[in-house]
């Protein structure tokens, strides 16, 4: 294949776009997805208080605005040099945990699931929660409904606000909560233990029983043995608010254990000449292109990706679904066996969900939570400060400088989605190889294929699309791989 | 709960996103708080905006656009059953506002008879700035006129011709 330089003025850009090139010989070259990604952060960040950056970077993304904000308090924390005190602690992780619930009800229920509930050759307009209900019953709505209305109140009670929360901040919390709101919160927490169980018998109800589905996760055309990322407590079990970030090889093996301070010693930014996406990967390990192995640096950092680094989850029923996921996809269910299959990304959501409503359960009941100490202020500055914890969709890291009043005078996000850019396009083009072949025309089964590869990831531009008519906007393009020449396009809902 | 809302959607620290902000901004003083008449900003999509949907008589959704086929500011008007897609009309990881409303019957919930949409051609929706481009800025006046006529005829339907006179005072 010769190589391919494209003009910077004409870089790939648009909303869901992906790129085929395709060689002389019809054989797939290479698959690109584009999404617009929003610029000017750290201008726009530059000259601000650092403890402003907890509530602007809410604004950032719609979909994950407590993710930022816990991304942004912490690092701001580390900024003041800031130990909170253990009360705020255990309050941000609550409300944390509580988000999650949330988040993946509307993943798993909404958008990955209907893949599967509703099946991957369902038409485009039944695919989605609608089609869920008409699968399941009216109930999966109502219980949808309410579960997202529970998370939503943790978020209230704890970060002041339904939406954006506001309550973190250098140093901890800035609210208490009563006695009245733990028991609120106690309350939810255990219709949210049996909206997991409701869940976990929909999955196995309606995706287990089909051998179909499960072949279909376990298929090559959804395969990718990279190395995985996600963070752990000290027993190596997912937290999704704290502890030190885990990377484990395609084989299973640990390839680091790091503090999130460390981060730039062990992730560098890949830079292609035809886009404006970056790619992060594995600066130890190395760019070695779009491919996935021992020897490549690309790594993913999902659901999935989650319970690969880990060695449990921290709750049981949590564990049991992990036991069991594990074992039906790898045949070994203490978890030391790695699942690569991105469709197993779906599966590993749900566990995750189970995880996060026994932990709002078991949270809420902590005494400590009602402590008065929710706040310690800070006395000194550090003047640098990395915060990371994982959002729903993969690893999320605020890094800012200050100078000595706390302004910020440098800021640099990553982004969950962006840790994934390079498996997301290794995913479609395994996804579109054998299906694209030049002079061939895209059916709306390619599309649907290729749909699903990047659904599982979950990618986040929630907060840069365009329009969005109704359904998630498709469009793909299939380039002359030498000439770069427009030879087919597909569109849907663009 | 009002039953005409004004819904704006967006985001208000990128660029042209910041429309319906905007718009909602500067309705805030013609819309008195506890009237028949609720003006709000969310940053929100499908599920989102299901919760604040429902129970309404009608509500306008104001927000950007971004066809490309006409130049920034340009205003659209949509009216129920064409309803086009602005920028957060359907979140990518949400439901479509079609979607939402379906679903929200079939939960039993009273929709919206009449849902319309305002919205401004944008130029600019990946830059993080409090700026508007001065196109869609100088479009946010006449489309708080459009949306206070909107008001206007659709609180006659509901009739509550008097309290809108003041409103739109």
């Amino acid at each position: 294949m010769k190589t391919v330089t494209i003009d910077p003025v004409t870089r790939l850009e648009g909303h869901g776009k992906i790129h085929l090139f395709v060689k002389d010989d019809g054989e797939l070259a290479n698959a690109y997805f584009q999404v617009p990604e929003l610029r000017g952060f750290e201008k726009f960040a530059q000259g601000r208080p650092v403890e402003e950056m907890c509530r602007i970077t809410t604004r950032i993304c719609g979909v994950c605005p407590d993710a930022h904000h816990m991304a942004a308090a912490k690092a701001a924390d580390a900024v003041y040099g800031a130990t909170i005190p253990s009360a705020a602690r255990k309050l941000r992780e609550l409300v944390y945990n509580a988000f999650f619930a949330g988040d993946h009800t509307t993943h798993f229920y909404a958008l990955g699931g209907p893949d599967f509930v509703c099946g991957p050759d369902a038409p485009p307009e039944e695919r989605n929660i609608l089609g869920v209900i008409a699968k399941v019953g009216l109930e999966a709505g109502k219980a949808v409904i309410a579960q997202r209305a529970r998370g939503q109140r943790v978020i209230e009670i704890i970060g002041g606000k339904k939406v954006h929360p506001v309550t973190a901040l250098p140093g901890g919390m800035s609210k208490r909560i009563t006695k009245e709101e733990q028991a609120e919160m106690i309350k939810i927490g255990d219709e949210m233990v049996e909206f997991a169980k409701f869940t976990i018998k929909v999955f196995n109800d309606v995706v287990l029983a089909n051998q179909q589905y499960v072949d279909l996760i376990l298929s090559d055309m959804y395969t990718h043995k990279t190395y995985n990322m996600g963070l752990v407590d000290k027993d190596n079990k997912v937290n999704f608010y704290d502890g030190q970030v885990r990377v484990t090889a395609p084989d299973g093996s640990e390839h680091a254990r790091y503090d999130p301070r460390d981060y730039l010693e062990y992730v560098a930014e890949h830079v292609e000449p035809y886009s404006y996406l970056k790619y992060p990967y594995l600066k130890k390990v190395g760019w070695k292109g779009f491919v996935d192995g021992m020897d490549s640096g690309i790594y993913k950092a999902t659901p999935l990706s989650r319970l690969n680094v880990a060695d449990g989850m921290a709750t049981p029923l949590a564990q049991e679904e992990y036991e069991k996921y594990f074992e039906t996809l790898t045949g070994d269910r203490s978890g030391k066996t790695m699942v690569h299959s991105t469709l197993g990304t779906h599966w590993a959501r749900v566990v995750e969900l189970v995880y996060a409503c026994e932990a709002v359960a078991q949270q809420a009941r902590d005494e400590e939570i009602c402590s008065d100490k929710v706040h310690e202020p800070p006395t000194s500055i550090v003047g640098e400060g990395i915060g990371i914890v994982e959002a729903p969709r993969g690893t999320l890291t605020h890094h800012y400088k200050t100078d000595e009043n706390g302004i910020v005078t440098a800021a640099n996000l990553i982004v969950g989605t962006t840790n994934n850019n390079a498996p997301i396009s290794m995913s479609i083009k395994r996804a579109a190889q054998g299906l694209i072949k030049k002079g061939s025309e895209i059916t709306d089964g390619t599309l649907n294929k290729i749909e699903m590869a990047f659904r599982a990831y979950d990618p986040c531009f929630g907060c840069a699309t365009h329009t969005l008519p109704g359904q998630m906007p498709l469009e793909v393009i299939v380039r002359d791989a030498d000439t770069g020449e427009v030879i087919a396009t597909r569109r849907r809902n663009v | 709960m009002s039953d005409i809302l004004i819904l704006g959607l967006g985001n208000e620290i990128v660029a042209d996103d910041r429309f319906g902000y905007a718009v909602i901004d500067e309705l805030s003083a013609h819309v008195p708080d506890g009237g028949i008449v609720e003006a709000v900003f969310a940053p929100l999509a499908g599920f989102g905006l299901l919760d604040f949907l429902k129970d309404r008589y009608a509500a306008l959704i104001v927000d950007a656009i971004m066809t490309g086929n006409s130049s920034p500011g340009t205003l659209y008007f949509f009216t129920s059953g064409h309803l086009t897609p602005t920028r957060h009309l359907c979140g990518s990881h949400q439901i479509s506002l079609p979607a939402a409303l379906e679903l929200g019957r079939k939960m039993g919930y009273d929709m919206p008879k009449r849902i319309d949409v305002l919205a401004a051609e944008a130029e600019d929706i990946t830059t993080i700035t409090e700026s508007m481009t001065p196109a869609v800025e100088s479009a946010v006046a006449k489309a708080v006129d459009q949306v206070l006529a909107w008001i206007n005829e659709v609180s006659a339907e509901v009739n509550n011709v008097n309290k809108i006179a003041a409103i739109g005072s």
